[in-house]
Parts: structure tokens; sequence; C-alpha cells
């Protein structure tokens, strides 16, 4: 069965150079779908192929079909390296979305630079991403110091604290969460008490929360996913702290809340999408994603409906399938979608869009406060 | 108590369940080591089983929590019983690069089996003990945690007690000693190392079942766990299971000292500098082999 | 083989490879190409190691990473281009795995594979840590290929691919002439001798630890040099590279290849550069297989898959009668 396989894309592979004219649009996804972010790499393909479905039944963009190619980037650069030189050169795509953490964007980042195609990101929040000067990669994300400091300021007034604890991983997000949301959440009367860090390896985190403990807060902050944030969450409640936690990450999706269970009450997490968003396009677009993929939308599948749409509507206002003229449109983007209106920056940052406070209660993350992002 | 000796204890105590932990895992891997001869590279795969099957057993067979631990446990034995007769009663005689080379394709066999029939969604195991925190003199603990130090530490003792008591115990440190004297003797080295595979796999796949609780596995956990497992084994000394208890414990409580006190950035390179420090002073590790 | 038939072989060996950015125009391709031949320069360092010495030595991947980081640092502090970069990064690899080896090589054992497996987690410590330096886990982005400067000519372009594979498979023929004078010296026919029995070697007054340190010294600071080659083709530099799967697939590759040879581990490089990408479709199974295929090869064919497979194609009066050289 394996070799017939193989022999099957062995002989696909030898006859694509074959396909000179494009009869379809073709759009490259890198995302982990193996790996350890697998289930949230796994989400946001399933999001974009429902969404390019429902495109193409609608007759497809300037005429022509979407087709979609997929590629696991498994969150490891050199694979995402790999699965985008792929994509460009086999498969002559001509936009790229991907690869989820910011370490891989940012590899994949130069292989679309070298080939000179188009490539949003949905997801990667490094701050230094678009610092680069890369005229072709775009991010339709606010990163975490604009996070902080849309949201800063609402914190001590929203969850009734003074003083305020970072538990955030020791990566460059966990890094500009503990540098950045300081200063706005002092201005509005807050203290930072104590900054404790976590390895991604990490399971097990009694020594630092004794330590944060030990500064006697009213609120935690945490920059973590799935897997940490619950185990986190269960092991600070385990350890008697009854604060409010506050978390950047996956602190809203199901797979938390399922994994976090009792420990998940009463969390706070800020997101960029959560799924209890009140608005006629997340409306259409939640009952979709519960009939069609069984569960509820995560940040993941809203940040893969926002880079889709901006990808497909660019090339809607190029008009033609060139990624040249994708790219000037990309720049030009005045996006009214999921989350609000998107434009870029001359960094290709976007801003403008909402941003949202979700309180858990019951299992549901409700919006109890939303901020604008603010232009850099 | 006083607030910095109140967190004094509660670092101690942190330390001591990890430590705990970290022995038990140990002792199974100093255990094949020192019997087999056999660096077990999968061995935090055995820790990664047990978690997962007793998440299964626990929550998808409605198995109660009590049952599905030591349930999960013997699934796991069967497999290392199997894995002994079919690949490592082969390796008796090996050079140690071949059994190593096994070692190493079975731990990747193993996660990628895991993740090919699990997923890669991290699983935590839930448990009937009630979760609010329990209090002494501002030390908190939860009746998991208690539950898991009493269990590893039974464990510990009856392992102890196995190798030190029972019949199968002596063989194996006779055969930990010297292999052709022993065969000599009429001890059967190959039920020996089954033993011996068998209950370092139990002793792995217990903790997993156990720690499960508290800190989520997903099927790439098993790389970690083993890591961490050799340190503990050469600070303490390869084969001897009191170096592995020792080690373990130490390990933990000086980890938890150690990111009580300092950037909790470089907690886990105290493990790897007490490496360093014991191969640059004493080689053999922290004790001989006993 | 006899002395004649192998330089000829060699020889249209060469040329062919040569001709590979001729015959073959697809990026992606090349692209693998390139990826191979870093590879096969960096397994062949650890075949000296493992397959002539027998040690098995679990810190190559980090090796690799270091010479990565040393090129990249150098790079992004130091505007230092590749070319600086490369030997650099081979001598500094070189160096610590000098001051390493004399820590760890008297040891034997399981102690000696245990212990290259924490220097390498450390190592990975140190790069995601040491924030100011490495920016941890942010990377060393922007690297770059260089340009060659011919006097007369001016500076020619090495980016494009099929340029670039020039660089590698030049570097990959050193790197494989180098390692053959190795092996079919005085020096390699005492790490066989070391491998095989080595109570014996120590009687005649050949010290098993210099000669293990002259592979590991050598092996080392060959990763160093295709961390670097690689650094600078992806452009990346980021503590992913210290991650246990490259030290697992330069294993494969060393092992099914067939360590203690040249050529085995070389084209297992090929295969298994090429054999994964193929399999992306099989994604989950590819690494099952992968595994299975180790466990059978390691205790039934330790002489590995490819090399003998290779060896069985050819007219009988060209295979070699020892293993040991190549």
């Amino acid at each position: 069965m394996q070799a017939l396989k193989l022999f099957a894309a062995a002989a696909l592979l030898a006859l694509a150079p074959l396909a000179v004219a494009q009869e379809t649009v073709r759009i490259g996804v890198v995302q982990p779908t193996t790996g350890p972010v697998a289930y949230d790499g796994n989400i946001y393909v399933n999001t974009v192929k429902m969404i390019v479905d429902d495109m193409n039944a609608k007759g497809g963009v300037l005429g022509k079909k979407i087709e979609l190619l997929v590629e696991d980037g498994a969150c490891n650069p050199a694979q995402s390296v790999n699965a985008a030189e792929k994509l460009v050169t086999r498969d002559k795509v001509v936009a790229l979305l991907g690869a989820f953490c910011s370490t891989s964007t940012a590899a994949m980042m130069e292989v679309a630079k070298k080939h000179k195609v188009p490539h949003i990101t949905g997801i990667s929040t490094a701050a230094q991403l678009t610092e680069q000067g890369n005229p072709y990669f775009f991010r339709a994300v606010a990163t975490t110091p604009m996070l902080g400091n849309a949201f800063g300021g609402v914190l001590p007034a929203a969850v009734k604290a003074k003083r305020f604890a970072f538990l955030v991983l020791n990566d460059d997000w966990g890094r500009s969460m503990a540098a950045s949301y300081p200063k706005s959440i002092e201005n509005a009367g807050g203290q930072i008490v104590a900054t404790e860090f976590f390895q991604q390896s990490d399971l097990q985190f009694l020594s630092q929360i004794t330590k944060v403990k030990a500064a006697n807060p009213d609120a935690i902050v945490l920059a973590a996913n799935t897997q940490q944030a619950a185990a986190l969450s269960k092991q600070i409640r385990d350890l008697g702290v009854t604060v409010p936690l506050i978390g950047e990450g996956s602190w809203t999706s199901d797979s938390y809340l399922k994994l976090a269970g009792p420990a998940s009450d009463g969390v706070y997490g800020l997101v960029e999408y959560v799924y209890t968003i009140k608005n006629p396009i997340n409306d259409t677009f939640v009952k979709e994603f519960q009939a069609k993929l069984k569960e509820n939308p995560t940040k993941f599948a809203g940040a893969a409906h926002n880079a889709i749409h901006i990808m497909v509507d660019a090339i809607k206002r190029a008009g033609a399938a060139d990624p040249e003229k994708i790219r000037v449109a990309l720049e030009k983007t005045d996006y009214n979608g999921l989350v609000g209106n998107i434009k870029f920056d001359d960094k290709h940052q976007a801003y403008g869009q909402t941003v949202y406070l979700a309180h858990v209660k019951g299992g549901v993350p409700e919006v109890v406060a939303t901020a604008k992002i603010a232009k850099p | 108590m006083s607030a910095s000796a109140t967190i004094l204890a509660q670092h101690l105590l942190n330390g001591v369940l990890i430590g705990c932990a970290y022995a038990l895992i140990a002792m199974g891997l100093t255990m094949i080591f020192g019997v087999m001869n056999i660096a077990n590279f999968a061995h935090g795969e055995f820790y990664m089983l047990g978690g997962f099957l007793a998440f299964y057993l626990v929550s998808l067979m409605g198995l109660g929590y009590f049952l599905a631990l030591p349930a999960a446990v013997a699934l796991v034995v069967a497999l290392a019983i199997v894995l002994q007769h079919g690949i490592f009663r082969r390796l008796r005689d090996a050079p140690m690069m071949t059994t190593t080379l096994v070692t190493i394709g079975l731990s990747l066999f193993l996660e990628h089996v895991a993740l090919l029939m699990w997923g890669p969604q991290p699983q935590s195991i839930p448990t009937p003990f009630p979760t609010t925190p329990l209090s002494f003199l501002g030390i908190y603990t939860t009746p998991l945690y208690l539950f898991c130090m009493a269990v590893t530490a039974a464990l510990i003792v009856a392992g102890h007690l196995v190798i030190r008591k029972t019949k199968m115990g002596k063989a194996m440190r006779a055969t930990f000693q010297n292999k052709e004297a022993s065969a000599l003797v009429g001890i059967r080295i190959d039920r020996v190392y089954m033993y011996a595979f068998a209950f370092g796999a139990a002793l792995a796949a217990a903790a997993g079942a156990v720690l499960g609780g508290f800190i989520p596995v997903e099927p790439t956990t098993g790389g970690v766990v083993t890591l961490k497992a050799f340190v503990v084994v050469i600070l303490g000394g390869m084969g001897s299971f009191v170096g592995a208890i020792v080690g373990g414990l130490v390990l933990g409580i000086a980890e938890a000292l150690g990111a009580g006190y300092m950037p909790t950035g470089w907690k886990d390179a105290i493990g790897f500098f007490a490496v360093v420090l014991v191969l640059l002073f004493r080689p053999e590790g922290l004790f001989r082999r006993a | 083989m006899p002395e004649t038939g192998r330089r000829l072989a060699a020889a249209a060996a060469v040329l062919v490879l040569a001709a590979v950015p001729l015959a073959v125009r697809d990026e992606y391709y090349l692209h693998l190409c390139i990826v191979a031949g870093v590879f096969v320069i960096a397994v062949l360092g650890l075949d000296l190691i493992v397959g002539y010495v027998g040690q098995l030595s679990l810190a190559h991947a980090a090796f690799f990473a270091l010479g990565a980081y040393t090129s990249g640092l150098l790079f992004v502090r130091a505007k230092w281009s590749m070319w600086l970069g490369l030997p650099a990064a081979a001598i500094a690899t070189g160096l610590i795995a000098f001051v390493l080896g004399s820590v760890i090589l008297r040891t034997r054992g399981h102690r000696f594979i245990i212990i290259t497996v924490v220097f390498a987690e450390l190592m990975k410590l140190v790069a995601t840590n040491w924030i100011d330096m490495t920016r941890g886990f942010m990377g060393l982005p922007g690297l770059q290929i260089p340009a060659l400067y011919v006097p007369g000519i001016g500076a020619i372009d090495l980016a494009a691919k099929g340029r670039f594979y020039y660089v590698v498979l030049a570097a990959a023929i050193v790197a494989f002439v180098v390692c053959r004078s190795i092996v079919r010296s005085s020096i390699g026919r005492k790490f066989i001798l070391i491998r095989e029995n080595e109570p014996l070697a120590e009687s005649l007054g050949i010290s098993a630890f210099r000669y293990a340190m002259i592979a590991f010294v050598v092996g080392a600071a060959l990763a160093g040099a295709a961390g670097s080659l690689y650094a600078h083709y992806v452009g990346f530099v980021s503590p992913d590279l210290f991650n246990f799967s490259y030290v697992t697939i330069m294993l494969i590759m060393v092992i099914l290849g067939g360590k203690g040879t040249l050529v085995g581990p070389a084209l297992g490089a090929v295969i298994f550069t090429f054999l994964p990408e193929l399999l992306r479709e099989a994604s989950h199974w590819r690494m099952i297989i992968f595994a299975t295929i180790l466990i059978v090869a390691t205790l039934f064919m330790p002489r590995g898959i490819v090399f003998p497979l290779v060896e069985h194609l050819l007219p009988a009066r060209w295979r070699t009668r020892d293993a040991g050289a190549a």
C-alpha cells in the first residue's frame, strides 16, 4: 500500500510541471499539521478549507476556482522552509499563508522574499517579523505589545486588581508581554509585583507559582498555550492561589476548557477572536463551523478566517493571479470582516481591528470588554 | 511561621513531590541499565503510555480511577514483555551501540504510534479527588499531590524490598554483578531480564499514570522525561537503586529551591550542571552500584 | 575495487554530480540536493566517530547547530560573510569538541552516550536563554549567501540555487576527500583497531583516547562547517536546530547508509533527505516506518542497507573485501 502511494505520489510529482497555464488560483498554506501544536494547526487548515470551499461554490475568485495546497511545517523552521520552497517552486502558488509559530514564520518569510511571493500570517506575533523590511510579508494580527497598549489600561478596572504578577513563557512572546504590558497597567494605577518565566518544555510550574504567590498579587497575567495553560490553571489553584488569571494564548478554546476543567472557571482571555463575539459575519461563521467541524471556532480559526479572506480580497482587487500585483493590492487593504476593519501600515502590520477581553463563566467565554488596535 | 519560612517549606514540599516522581522513573531506568546493561532511551515513552492508557481507561471506558491506574500499568508491562521477548532477548550480548540504537528507534516508534492513535492533543486524567487545596501552616497541597507522593513513595519502598528480599530480586542483583557466574549457578538470565525490563517499565508507567492527574500528557512528553531520568541516573550512579532514589529526590528539591531563589529560566540547567560536576569529580556517580 | 577502477568511478561520480543543476531545472529538487549535500558533510563527520572509532556520540547535531550559530552570530553581529564564517564555525566547533572530549572521551559505555545527550541539551538551554547574545527563540534572521569575488570578473552572486549547489558540492567533495585520507591512513587503521579490540590497541601503545579525540574533533568540525552552510542557505538560525530529531535523522543516515564506510552515510544522507519529502503525504507513518527500519536494520543488518545494496549491484571484482575502507 505504501509502495503504491509512493509510486502514485512520484508519478504526480513528475507530471506536475507539465501543468503550464494556471486554471486555478493557487494559494499555499504552511501549518503545523503534526507536532506539538498540530491540534491548533489542523483547526486553521480545516477553517481555510471550509472557507475556500464556500468561495469556490460562489464562483471562486477572478472567475477561477481557488486551489488550496497545504504543507506541514510542524512549527519547525527547517521544515517550514522546505514546505514553502515546495509550494512556491513546485506548485507555483501565487500567495502563501503560514506558518503559525513565529520562528517558523520568520524562516518562511525569507523564502517568500527570495521568490517574491506575498506571504501573510494571522497568528505569529513576534514583534521583529515586521521589523525586517520584508516587502512580501504581511501580518494580519496584533502583536503582543499592541494588545498590551490596547488592554493594559483596561485591566485594573476590569478585574478589580492593583497588584499584577506576570507568569509567562520564556520566549519572545512571553518576554515581550512582560515588557510591554506594565507601562499601560501602571498608567492605569496598577503595580507589577513579580515576573516569572517557564520553558516550553516545562510540565509543572510549582516553583514559579510559589514565587509569584509570595509576592501577593491581586491578578496574574500569563502567556501560554493549551497544554501549559491547563496545567498552569490547575496547579495555580492547587497551591491555593485564588486571584483572577488573565491569559494571552489559548485560554478560551474548547480544548483548553476541557483540559483545565473547573480550574478554567473565572479565567480571563485576551484574545483577537472568540466565538461569542456578536456580529453578523461571526454569527454565520460560527454556525457553519459548528455544523461542519463540530466544535466552536477558536482564535486560530478566527485567524485563518482573516488571513484567507484578506488574501483573496487582495487577489480580487489585484485583478490577476500575479504575485506582484497581489502584493501591491495587499498594501491597500481596507477589509471589513470578522473582527472589524483591518488596514496595513507601512510595515505591513495590521491595525484597526477589535480585540476582546473574554471571561470564562460555566465553560463559556463571554466578551466583557473590547478595544481597538491603534495604528502603531 | 514567618512568611519566608513558609515559602521555603512550600518550595521543599514542591521539590519532594517532583523528586519522588523523578526517583520512581529513575529507579526503573537504572534497573534496566543495571541488570540488562541497556540505556533505555524509550523509558519516557513508558511514562507517556502509562499516562495515556490511564486517561483512556478512566474517561473513555469509564473504569474507576483506582482500577484504571494499575490496569494501565499492567498494559504497559504487557507491552514491555512483548518487546523483551521479541527484541531485547536477541540483544543479550549485543554491543552497546546496538542496544542504544534499538532503544532510540523504539522511542521514535512508540511516540509516533501514540501520535497516530491518539493525536497530538494533551490529556489530563480526571481524578476523584476534591480539587480544593489543603493548607497547613500556610503551606498548600492537594489531595491529589498527597496521593502522588504516597503512591510514588510506596512504589519506591516496594521496589527496594523486591530487590533486597525476593528471590527474583536476589537473582537480579546476582546478574547485575556477574552475569556469567549467575548463569553458571542456574539463574535463568532470560527470565531475570524479563522481570527487570517489565518492572522498570512498570515504575515509569506508574509515574505517568499517577502524575497525569495534574501534569497533562501528550505523545511527545516522553523525550523530556527520558532526559530527566538519565540526569538522575548519572548523578546517582548508573545501576544504583539507592542512587536513583536519592538522586531523584535531591534533583527535585534542588530544582525547586533553585527555581525558587534564582531566575527560573535556568532551572533545567541545575541538573545539567550537576552532571558536569559529577563527571569531573566523581564519574561513578554519588553512589556505587548497589 | 582496483585502484584505477575506483579513480575512474570517483571521477565519473563527480562529473555526474556536477551536471545535476544542468539537468535538474526544478528549483524544489535543487533545494533538496543542497540540503542533502549539507547533511552529507555532517554525517561523514558523524561516521568517523560512530562508524570508525565505534563510539555512539549523540552530540553531533549539537555541533551542527553550534556551527550554524557561530556563523550566524558572526554574520549578524560582526558582518562576517560565510567565507569567513564557515572556517570560523568549523574551528570553533572543533575547539568545543576538543574541550568536551577531554572531559568525556575517557569515559566509556553508556555514560559517554548519555553525557553527549546532556551536552546537547545544555547547549540548547544556552542558545534559548542567553538572549542578549543569541536572541533566544527569536533566532538570528537575515543570513545570506555571499558573493564570490573573482579578480578580473568581479562579484559572482551565488544565491541562486543552481549556483549555491556548486558551493555545497565542492564542500562535500572536500569533506569526503579529507575523511578518505584520514580513513586510509594509519590513523584510520588505528580507528578500526580501537573499535574492534581496544585492549589490544592499548597494549600496542595506541592511545584510544588520542585517536577517539581526533575523530571527535574532526567530525565536529565537519558538522560545524555543514551547520554554517545550512544557516546561510536557509537564512535563519534558531534553537530548534538543537532538537533531538536532528540527531535521530543523522543516525538513521549513518546507520542505514552503512556505518564504517564513507559512501554509505553519504548515500544515506541523500536518500534520507529526499525520502521524507517524497513521503510528505504519509507524515505519521513516515517516522514509524523509519523507526522500524532503524530497529530492524540495527538488529539484522549491521552493515546498513544502502551500502550493501550498492555493493551487491556492482560486479564481483569491484566489491570491497573489508568494510573498513571505502
